[in-house]
């Protein structure tokens, strides 16, 4: 393993939903900075694991670490783990229907969470300058005041990893951001990943290949099957290894 | 159990008349035996007729040689008055009993009362009495006690084994020592293992007041051996005297015997109460049941739930009525009359019979209206369904107003319910007998219906995926009307069962919301099972509180603060359906 | 907020006027006898059920929090009040309420409620109180949506049970009543129930204000958001928990300020205001006025209060349940946003029949009964009109 202090340390990881192990003994390691694509088949407990990580289920049992050690994720709640900079894109966009493009990202933006900041809280100039940026980087500056539900699929998805901007997150969880898309935003998205990755760690999960080649580019891929590691490496490695093209590729899908 | 009471008291009457002999004799040999061959009649007639109060007594204590129910009736008889002292010639005095209406004169006929037969004046016509001219037999205290002798051993006698066992432990009541002797003898003959029981407890009660203190110590043992309860406030008064004459052996033994008896009594208690509960959970999961179907598989918070109990509670009072002798209803000025089958008798108590299918039925209609015309627009806005059928109860509950009236209606609910069997000194109300098994009943339909029916799979099949469902050709729509309507008629066989054991009127339904609501949210929602163990838990619980606190109000607060703790330890009630969609 | 939606910035004059209408113009009119001292009582009335609305539609319509119990905050304030006023009372011996269960002295508690700026603290604390702590226990263990429905329903039905209880010393099922003075004023005098009627409408105009800034804020759009899709909001990095709590507390007190005021002018408080039934009918006002608006909820509240005491009595009072039940029914299935989303309503009915002229395919959800929650609205929404 890396020598480098790691990120986020997921070990032993088991989570069962009524006998069926979603997450079977899970080891997974991930250094700062890292863009690390998750790939695996339907069932694969690639979201469970998210699920995990972000404190919406509970492991039965495991240790799951982040920075370094310092902090014992398990202990902390959905909010706590937020706070520490870990963000989320959830494989369905998430966003807030009834508030405009502006609030959405008003809502995520770093900073107090508390009750009082919220009520008598300004948003600083710096503020106002950092929502026109990521309004720019994610193509909605002209929907800005628009509500985000009549949003079409693609700008949601954006609209979500901006809203993971705006938070500062050290870590990027994101889940699915091609799904849905053209391929023109597809790989539009790419990019914008790509651009974020080193100023980010970045954790993507993702079925489609192509989209996969593209934001991977010799970084390392981690390749889940039934809850458990089943490989890890560059792109090329993974998919020449035999027990993937058995349970994955050899029956490949697009399907979102 | 009951048939083998059924073939002792059976065997018992068999051997009653040489049991009634047998006693007669032994207790005549105590006796003068002055009148053995008087009927009872000649007895009482006699007695009447003798002329000092010592004598009458003399007369009436021979009774005792026959303690006959014949015998107590002519006496209560002469107790109210009824027995005439027609006057003769000298001394001679005929009672006669007064009978037929009376003539213009205000006379009766009479009949002696030695034989029956008509009294005759000299000019050999019957002589018509004008009761108030004459005097009737008198009765003083102590001949009232004669005549209580004779009625007490009468009843000792009685070949009907309740009465009699009732009569021995009435006989222990002021620990009078005369009474041992009959008992004693009683004891020799008697077979009826309750009533061997009932005598042993009455004669060692009455031995607790014995001139001899060994017998008194005996007797404590064998009470606290009984665990008898009746004996408890005499050990304890017992236990005071020998406290202040320092008499240590009948110290220990009654301090014994009530320990005895008080762990009996908590143990009684304690039955009671987890029947008292099992019973009211059974209420409370009758009502809920029907909710746990439109609530729970659903998730239709239904708010007219109490209605559509209420509903079958007035299909049960519209049948009945119709087995009985019909019934007029006047809705807004209109006047409907529904005519009776005029049925009475054994007849009539089996309208409860029809009246649960048909309440079943209405309320499942009343069911199928709401569904079509207002829930299946709400399957996806559960706290907008609240609101809805909260409108609907309102309006449920109005209709029923002006059809019924805003008064309680009548249902009369059959006699045996009001009975009980009382096992080791617990009473099981047959009432509540009912309530238990009319749940058992519910649960053993609704779960056939569920798993055993191609509606059931349905059922299933459409509440956990609807989507899934309707992709897979099943009308969901139409599943979901048939699910709807039967957690409906459920609701409705709640009313059936709630008008035999409460009142029926047009706001009933209001008593049993929130219980219904707590029951399944505390059971786990979408999970019949839970919904079972949560209604009986929440009525055990419910007893419990209140056997401790001697206050329903504040154990029913109680039991509502519990349950909200309760679910911060588990937030989807007891039994989680779990699955990897959250929200 | 820089980008406050339009129509409030409209809606502003008219807001002024209309307090202005309620506080100053409807006592001065009363004093030159064009409003009768009925009318102006029964608005007093109305005004008290208008702020017990905004309490409601803050949870409900804002928060996504249907709360039962706000009869119960309601009424806690009427009694607590009703402790002040009864203690105010004077004369000789104990009320009948205490010596029908043989108190011949007042209890301990009943004490500093002779003091008002007491008993206007408990009118704060009390319900504040009782909110926060069951707020604190449901939301800790996330008890939402119609769960937490059925146990604000379940708590105000318990402590209706307690108050009907004599030996509460609260006067049972008779509550308090034959109230005589308030601060040194008689409850009679016509002077004095002007001033409570002003007190009311100033009260109106102030949560009116407060709810305005509050829904405005930054917290308003959590609050919102919260409503909408709490789980998001939670991986967002706020402690919605947090949130609902304060407002459940605010709305709490709100209720329970009203409810202080409303005890003077009727004259009495007991614990049939309490009942379930009660909480569900302020629920309706909101219904029917328009959730998630401030002004709604308040029209809400007086229109059903209006036609309620033209119709609850004489030969339509039996009917009376059968409109409200019925009403409640239409507008749940066919303006789920009440009165105010009506000009809404038809401008998308329009634009409806328009769109269906020009491409009969276009099946896109027609927005009258698309609902605001993500989770509920999705799939297809049935209409009336299919």
């Amino acid at each position: 393993m890396s020598q480098k202090p790691f990120l986020l340390a997921a070990e032993g990881l088991t989570r069962s939903f009524d006998g069926f192990k979603a997450i079977n003994d899970l080891n997974f390691y991930l250094d700062e900075g890292e863009l690390r694509t998750v790939i695996g088949p339907n069932g694969a407990g690639k979201t469970t694991f998210l699920d995990l990580i972000t404190g919406r289920t509970r492991p039965d049992e495991g240790t799951l670490l982040w920075d370094d050690g310092k902090h014992d994720l398990l202990k902390l709640n959905e909010y706590e783990i937020y706070r520490l900079g870990i963000g989320r894109k959830f494989q369905t966009p998430t966003v807030y229907n009834d508030h405009t493009v502006t609030e959405n990202l008003v809502l995520s933006l770093a900073g107090l969470r508390g009750i009082w900041h919220s009520l008598f809280g300004k948003i600083t100039p710096q503020q106002k300058d950092r929502i026109a940026e990521i309004l720019g980087i994610i193509k909605l500056t002209d929907h800005a005041n628009r509500k985000a539900g009549i949003l079409a699929h693609g700008q949601k998805q954006w609209l979500e990893i901006g809203m993971l901007l705006a938070q500062e997150a050290r870590l990027l969880l994101v889940d699915e951001p091609a799904a849905g898309m053209t391929d023109e935003e597809t790989y539009r998205t790419g990019e914008l990943l790509l651009s974020l990755a080193g100023k980010h760690t970045i954790v993507v999960i993702e079925h489609d290949m192509t989209f996969v080649r593209q934001i991977s580019q010799g970084r390392k891929v981690t390749v889940l099957h039934q809850g458990h590691v089943l490989c890890e490496g560059p792109v090329d490695k993974v998919q020449s290894d035999e027990r993937v093209i058995e349970v994955y590729l050899g029956r490949k899908s697009k399907a979102a | 159990m009951a048939t083998s009471m059924h073939k002792l008291s059976a065997r018992n009457s068999k051997n009653r008349l040489w049991l009634v002999l047998l006693i007669g004799c032994m207790l005549a040999s105590l006796d003068t035996v002055k009148a053995q061959e008087r009927t009872v009649r000649e007895t009482v007639a006699a007695a009447a007729a003798a002329s000092t109060p010592g004598e009458q007594r003399e007369i009436i204590l021979t009774l005792k040689a026959k303690p006959s129910p014949e015998a107590v009736k002519w006496l209560e008889k002469w107790k109210e008055g009824g027995i005439f002292l027609q006057k003769g010639e000298g001394d001679l005095v005929t009672p006669v009993l007064l009978t037929g209406d009376a003539d213009r004169d205000g006379g009766y006929a009479t009949l002696r009362v030695s034989d029956n037969s008509p009294l005759l004046g000299s000019d050999g016509k019957a002589i018509r009495i004008n009761p108030k001219e004459v005097e009737f037999a008198d009765t003083d205290s102590g001949l009232r006690r004669a005549m209580k002798e004779v009625s007490d051993l009468a009843a000792l006698a009685n070949p009907d084994t309740v009465k009699r066992i009732r009569a021995i432990q009435d006989s222990a009541i002021g620990q009078k020592q005369e009474k041992l002797p009959s008992l004693l003898l009683l004891k020799s003959i008697e077979k009826d293992p309750g009533a061997l029981h009932a005598l042993d407890e009455a004669i060692a009660i009455i031995q607790l007041r014995s001139p001899v203190v060994a017998e008194r110590i005996g007797a404590c043992t064998k009470l606290g051996e009984m665990s008898s309860i009746p004996a408890s406030d005499t050990i304890k008064t017992i236990l005071t005297e020998a406290v202040a004459a320092k008499d240590t052996a009948t110290i220990i033994a009654a301090k014994k015997a009530l320990i005895a008896i008080d762990a009996h009594i908590s143990r009684i208690n304690a039955v009671g109460t987890a029947f008292r509960g099992l019973s009211l959970g059974s209420v409370l999961l009758v009502v809920a049941i029907g909710l746990a179907i439109t609530f729970g598989l659903m998730g239709i918070i239904n708010m007219a739930h109490g209605e559509l109990i209420a509903v079958g509670a007035y299909t049960t009072y519209v049948i009945q009525n119709i087995f009985a002798t019909g019934l007029k209803l006047s809705p807004l000025g209109f006047s409907i009359s529904i005519p009776g089958m005029g049925l009475s008798g054994s007849g009539l108590a089996m309208y409860f019979a029809v009246a649960i299918p048909a309440s079943f039925i209405i309320a499942a209609l009343v069911g199928v209206l709401l569904e079509r015309s207002v829930i299946q627009f709400l399957y996806k806005r559960p706290l907008e369904s609240l609101l809805a059928t909260w409108g609907i109860s309102l309006v449920l509950q109005q209709i029923l107003k002006f059809i019924f009236g805003s008064n309680n209606v009548q249902v009369t609910s059959p006699a045996w319910l009001s009975g009980n069997w009382t096992v080791n000194d617990i009473v099981f109300g047959w009432n509540r007998v009912f309530v238990i098994s009319f749940a058992v009943l519910i649960i053993v339909i609704t779960w056939l219906v569920l798993n055993k029916t191609s509606l059931g799979l349905l059922i299933r099949a459409v509440m956990q995926n609807r989507n899934m469902a309707a992709c897979m050709g099943i009308r969901t729509e139409r599943v979901n009307t048939m699910t709807f309507a039967f957690g409906c008629g459920l609701a409705g066989l709640a009313g059936a069962f709630l008008s035999q054991i409460g009142n029926v009127g047009p706001q009933m339904g209001q008593l049993y919301i929130v219980d219904s609501f707590m029951t399944v949210v505390v059971g786990g929602v979408g999970n019949i099972m839970g919904t079972v163990i949560s209604a009986l838990g929440i009525g055990v619980a419910d007893q419990t509180l209140q056997q401790y606190l001697g206050n329903p109000v504040i154990g029913k607060i109680l039991v509502l603060g519990a349950i909200i703790l309760f679910l911060q330890w588990r937030p989807a009630g007891l039994f989680v359906t779990r699955s990897r969609s959250l929200d | 907020m820089s980008n406050q939606p339009i129509t409030s910035r409209v809606q502003l004059p008219s807001l002024i006027l209309s307090a202005v209408f309620l506080v100053i113009l409807m006592p001065l009119l009363n004093s030159f006898g064009l409003i009768s001292d009925f009318t102006l009582g029964n608005w007093g009335k109305y005004l008290c059920y208008g702020i017990l609305a905004i309490s409601i539609d803050l949870l409900w319509g804002y928060t996504g929090l249907l709360c039962l119990g706000q009869a119960l905050f309601f009424t806690l304030g009427g009694y607590m009040m009703g402790m002040h006023l009864m203690r105010v009372i004077g004369g000789a011996g104990v009320p009948t309420f205490l010596s029908m269960v043989g108190r011949t002295e007042w209890p301990s508690f009943f004490g500093p409620f002779s003091s008002f700026p007491f008993a206007i603290a408990m009118v704060i604390l009390v319900p504040g109180l009782i909110a926060a702590i069951f707020g604190y226990l449901a939301f800790r263990s996330r008890i939402k949506g119609v769960y937490f429905s059925i146990l604000t329903q379940a708590l105000t039905y318990g402590a209706a049970l307690l108050f009907f209880r004599n030996e509460l010393l609260m006067g049972g099922n008779n509550g308090f009543t034959d109230f005589r003075t308030l601060l040194g004023f008689s409850l009679r005098e016509m002077s004095t129930k002007r001033g409570l009627y002003i007190a009311t409408a100033v009260l109106l105009v102030a949560v009116v204000a407060a709810c305005k800034w509050l829904t405005n804020s930054r917290f308003g759009l959590i609050q919102r958001a919260i409503r909408d899709s709490e789980n998001r909001v939670l991986f967002s990095g706020y402690a919605t928990a947090n949130f609902k709590l304060f407002i459940f507390v605010i709305s709490a007190i709100i209720a329970s300020l009203a409810g202080a005021l409303f005890v003077p002018q009727v004259g009495i408080i007991n614990p049939s205001e309490m009942e379930t039934g009660k909480s569900l009918e302020a629920v309706v006002w909101v219904a029917l006025g328009g959730r998630g608006t401030i002004v709604g909820p308040i029209a809400g509240a007086i229109s059903v209060n209006v036609l309620k005491s033209w119709a609850s009595s004489g030969a339509t009072a039996d009917f009376w349940p059968l409109m409200l039940g019925g009403a409640f029914v239409l507008v749940v299935l066919f303006m789920p946003k009440g009165i105010m989303g009506i000009p809404e309503q038809l401008q998308g009915l329009l634009k409806g029949i328009g769109r269906k002229k020009e491409n009969t395919k276009d099946l896109s959800p027609s927005p009258i009964l698309s609902d605001e929650s993500d989770l509920l609205s999705s799939g297809s929404t049935p209409t009336g009109e299919s």
